[in-house]
């Protein structure tokens, strides 16, 4: 066996491999030069005919011959399987659509109570409901309004069989049936839709939404109230918000409080939207008054409770540039498909 | 209420605060200032705040009592203006007759003085008086009219003048037995019922409903010469409902129904007094008449001077808690380690120890007690009810289905909440509902969901698939019922009912449920095409409905589904789901053709095939291909004639050898 005889063979590999142009080309390349019968596998197995000696000397090139040869085989291979790869996804190839894909969104006032749910629950809150008919007891007597109160009258309340059964006009039913129901410590919020009977426009609505809370506790006073009302703030309206806090009677608290934020409009100048007084009242707090925890069975002297209420409507209506709270309810609202949102 | 900046000045000598500061000070201190404007008054300038006066603070519905409380807040001394005493009515040494007035309605009159005065001269009012009812809202009618109310505007105490010389007889405070109407002073003529109101009257005719509005028959005009002065302190209660029942809201009934202190009636009186002689030349000429059965005396409260602190949760001294007090005019005295406290008369709203704690953190000021910090409350409990994380875990899962979340009104038109519900409840019907459209109490979530559409449909919008949740109502056996339902509409362009239901289907399976079955509704609610109206059972239960709507005129093909949410809660608590298996051999499928009539139910024919399968052997039960059977296949002789379907029901075998799969399939179809 010669060198020459294996080099020629080479090169006869070369022109073949050059001319090859489908990946099943080089199955044929393989059998006849590196197969069994092939003809490099061949002329290599007569290295064996040779002396020791001879052996000791052509041996090194014969090896390094046979793997020229076998790289060469390999590269070509290699470069004809990327084609087929190729081929074959372009075959399988698909293109994007540029349809709108229908996704679904949350109402504004779900969003928004969820978002505040998320910072109460955060603060050890549960999350409560109860009956939208309600009983008068539990939407007035346990909760200290005298019974000759204006929101018992017939031009606030939507009756279903006066004078016992109504619609909620307050989530502080709510409130009340935890009480009673409950032992201490619990701390609640408690979303919910309520009714007034009231004309409807532009910016008042006989059905809205209330978001309430109530904590007792075996201590609980205004600072803490305040401090859980100004995370809650914080988070609504941003770090800037700046909050006024006043004495205001409700009869289910005492001390009771109303909570004003510094008109956005006029940063407290003093505009129209204000009527000049530079606040906008969104809410009512206070600690509970001991006549509720009275009526609840609630020592008062060992626990001590705060409950805030504040309406959701239009704090809905700021944040989402609605102008009619109708809007809200009326079918007026739509969805936008295109828009980039952030979901809660 | 509104108030001069220059009267406040004036009550309260030492102030130097400005309006601004002042209006400030009284909403933190319980007086939401809600107006401000800068006005002219007497020819100088001047700015008329507005505050908001609580229900409890019937003292603050006059200047004077404003005033009190500026002067409490920063520590300095009120001065009220000083007039003539009026003698007391049985001042045996005072001038004149007795009047002759009578209060029969003892019941509901809790004060009353009156005087008489001759020698009026009555007219225009000066300019200033004009300019100040003015500000209230008040047209000027005379100078005795209009001083009558400037009394009311300074002290909160309504005051009501009659004509002598056209009051028939005595005068009586009554309730009201035979008028059936009375002309008011502003021409209206209101219709009165039997026994409801307190009126006053003479021997002939009504003179004014009391508390609310004096009637023509006795009104003051240019002529008047000789009056009769009355204030009167009535049951607010009455008040109120009167105030109510006949729509006649008054500045008098809106102070009239709050707890006025009936001893201010005697100063406000004498001011009222000393004004008409002033400007009118009158003199006083009878004794004054007096009811007065029972004299309100303050209540006694305790008060433990740490208390303000705990409430406040800041530090408050007892030293400026007594201060606090003692600027509030509160007469206080050492008990034991705490205090008795007396509030004065006009200080109706306080009664309980809590009322104290109240007064001396509002003097101190809201604005002391820090916001900011974080509070470390107490750790309660978890109460959360099922329902509640339910409802979110469906939203969110309608989100995902592309479903957009609605509200609705849930007050409806009865047409409307007769055609969707499906209910077995009484409809509820709101006894005073403003909107007079819409008085009926949903039953089904449908009516909202409709109305929704509507507005879609009418505005062009594509792809309808909306959802709420919500309360749907009725009564049963004299029982109001409620409970959470969740609406589901779709009014697809190019789907069909099995993608909506297929969409419920995902929902409900999402949740844990995983045995539902569709059997004909057993009521069909009006809206639904009768034809497509299916109970949806999961674990042997109805939990709600499914059905096509009856074409609209839309031509849209609208499917709607409604679920009862507070019956699933109660129903998943018991739901174990565990879809995880552990799989050591490939599944087997096989398939097996059934032949039904129309009327047999695939879903309870599925039902007794999952019973004869072993379910540990099974991995999934599903109608592969369904198939109507046409006439030439419809074997009469085999079938009756009936119309039959062939479903290819497909089972996947897991755990099993292809023929152990094979041998049970054959036996279970009977193959």
């Amino acid at each position: 066996m010669s060198e020459n005889k294996v080099k020629n063979l080479i090169d006869s590999l070369k022109r073949d491999l050059l001319s090859a142009r489908l990946i099943n080309d080089t199955e044929k390349i393989w059998r006849q030069y590196f197969g069994d019968s092939g003809s490099i596998k061949l002329a290599l197995k007569e290295i064996k005919n040779l002396t020791v000696a001879e052996k000791k000397i052509k041996m090194p090139l014969m090896k390094q011959l046979y793997q020229e040869a076998l790289d060469l085989f390999k590269a070509k291979e290699n470069l004809l399987k990327g084609d087929k790869l190729k081929s074959e996804l372009e075959a399988g190839a698909e293109e994007l659509n540029y349809d709108l894909p229908k996704i679904g969104h949350l109402h504004p006032i779900t969003k928004t109570i969820r978002e505040m749910n998320q910072l109460f629950t955060r603060l050890g809150f549960s999350i409560m409901d109860g009956p939208e008919i309600e009983e008068d007891e539990y939407c007035f007597q346990r909760l200290n309004v005298p019974f000759d109160h204006p929101a018992r009258d017939m031009q606030d309340t939507i009756y279903i069989k006066e004078p016992n059964v109504l619609l909620r006009t307050q989530t502080s039913s709510i409130e009340a049936r935890v009480l009673e129901n409950y032992k201490p410590p619990f701390k609640i919020v408690s979303p919910g839709r309520v009714y007034r009977n009231e004309n409807v426009n532009k910016s008042n609505h006989f059905i809205f939404h209330q978001y309430q809370a109530a904590a007792v506790l075996n201590e609980a006073s205004l600072k803490d109230l305040f401090g859980v009302f100004n995370v809650l703030l914080k988070k609504m309206y941003g770090p800037e918000v700046i909050v006024r806090y006043r004495n205001k009677y409700y009869p289910e608290v005492e001390p009771g409080a109303g909570i004003d934020l510094r008109c956005f409009n006029c940063q407290g100048k003093g505009c129209p939207i204000c009527k000049g007084i530079g606040w906008m009242e969104i809410g009512g707090a206070g600690i509970i008054h001991p006549n509720v925890m009275k009526k609840a069975g609630i020592d008062a002297k060992k626990w001590q409770g705060f409950a805030f209420g504040l309406g959701l409507d239009r704090l809905v209506m700021a944040k989402y540039n609605i102008t009619d709270i109708r809007t809200l309810l009326g079918g007026n609202l739509g969805y936008k498909y295109y828009e980039n949102e952030s979901f809660i | 209420m509104k108030v001069l900046y220059s009267q406040i000045k004036e009550l309260v000598p030492g102030l130097k605060a400005d309006p601004k500061e002042v209006g400030e000070a009284l909403s933190l201190t319980g007086f939401m200032m809600d107006g401000f404007d800068e006005v002219k008054f007497k020819n100088r300038r001047d700015y008329l705040i507005g505050f908001e006066v609580r229900q409890n603070r019937a003292d603050c519905l006059g200047v004077f009592g404003l005033a009190r409380e500026v002067a409490a807040y920063y520590g300095l001394k009120l001065k009220l203006p000083e007039v003539k005493k009026i003698a007391a009515a049985d001042d045996p040494a005072c001038a004149g007759g007795r009047l002759d007035i009578k209060v029969e309605s003892e019941k509901f009159v809790k004060r009353v003085l009156a005087v008489k005065l001759a020698g009026v001269k009555n007219g225009d009012s000066p300019a200033w008086l004009k300019e100040y009812v003015g500000f209230h809202g008040i047209n000027s009618v005379n100078l005795l009219v209009d001083l009558s109310n400037y009394v009311m505007f300074l002290t909160g105490y309504p005051s009501h003048l009659i004509d002598f010389s056209k009051v028939n007889g005595g005068i009586k405070w009554s309730l009201n037995h035979n008028f059936t109407e009375i002309k008011t002073l502003f021409g209206a003529v209101v219709s009165l019922k039997q026994d409801q109101e307190i009126i006053i009257r003479d021997d002939k005719n009504i003179i004014a409903l009391a508390g609310l509005i004096g009637g023509q028959a006795a009104e003051i005009d240019d002529k008047t010469d000789t009056l009769i002065a009355e204030m009167a302190i009535y049951n607010r209660a009455v008040i109120r409902k009167n105030s109510r029942s006949l729509n006649i809201v008054t500045e008098a009934s809106h102070r009239l129904e709050k707890e006025l202190d009936p001893s201010g009636v005697q100063s406000a009186m004498e001011l009222l007094v000393a004004l008409i002689e002033e400007y009118s030349g009158a003199k006083a000429i009878s004794r004054p008449f007096e009811f007065y059965p029972k004299q309100y005396v303050s209540p006694t409260i305790e008060f433990s001077p740490e208390l303000p602190s705990q409430f406040a949760g800041i530090a408050i001294s007892e030293e400026k808690a007594l201060k606090i007090f003692n600027d509030l005019n509160f007469t206080v005295k050492k008990s034991g380690s705490g205090f008795l406290v007396t509030p004065p008369t006009y200080r109706q709203d306080l009664e309980f120890p809590e009322d104290l704690i109240e007064e001396v953190i509002r003097i101190h000021g809201y604005d002391k007690i820090p916001a900011k910090e974080v509070p470390k409350l107490q750790a309660a409990p978890d109460i959360t009810p099922k329902n509640i994380v339910l409802a979110e875990k469906i939203r969110d899962i309608l989100n995902a289905l592309g479903f957009d979340e609605i509200l609705s009104w849930p007050l409806t038109k009865p047409e409307d909440n007769a055609a969707a519900n499906y209910s077995d409840w009484q409809a509820i019907a709101a006894q005073n509902s403003i909107n007079d459209l819409y008085p009926i109490l949903r039953q089904s979530i449908a009516s909202g969901l409709l109305i929704q559409l509507d507005e879609y449909t009418k505005k062009n919008i594509k792809f309808i698939d909306i959802f709420e949740i919500g309360k749907v109502f009725g009564e049963q056996g004299g029982k109001y019922l409620e409970h959470e339902s969740l609406g589901l509409m779709s009014a697809p362009k190019d789907k069909s009912l099995p993608e909506f239901k297929n969409n419920l289907e995902t929902l409900l399976r999402s949740l844990g449920f995983s045995d539902l079955k569709y059997f004909n509704a057993k009521i069909k609610p009006a809206l639904a095409n009768p034809s497509s109206a299916w109970d949806i059972y999961a674990n042997g239960k109805v939990i709600g409905i499914i059905y096509k709507l009856r074409p609209p005129e839309s031509k849209l093909n609208v499917y709607f589904s409604e679920i009862d949410i507070t019956l699933i809660t109660e129903m998943l608590k018991g739901v174990k789901n565990n879809p995880a298996v552990e799989l050591t051999q490939k599944l087997i499928y096989l398939d097996a053709n059934i032949e039904l009539n129309k009327n047999e139910s695939v879903y309870k024919y599925l039902n007794q095939l999952e019973k004869k399968l072993d379910r540990k052997n099974l991995w999934a039960l599903t109608i592969a291909d369904i198939y109507p059977l046409p006439a030439r296949l419809n074997d009469a002789s085999r079938s009756g004639g009936e119309n039959k379907t062939r479903y290819t029901i497909r089972v996947a075998y897991k755990e099993l050898s292809d023929q152990e799969a094979k041998k049970i399939h054959l036996k279970v179809f009977d193959l």
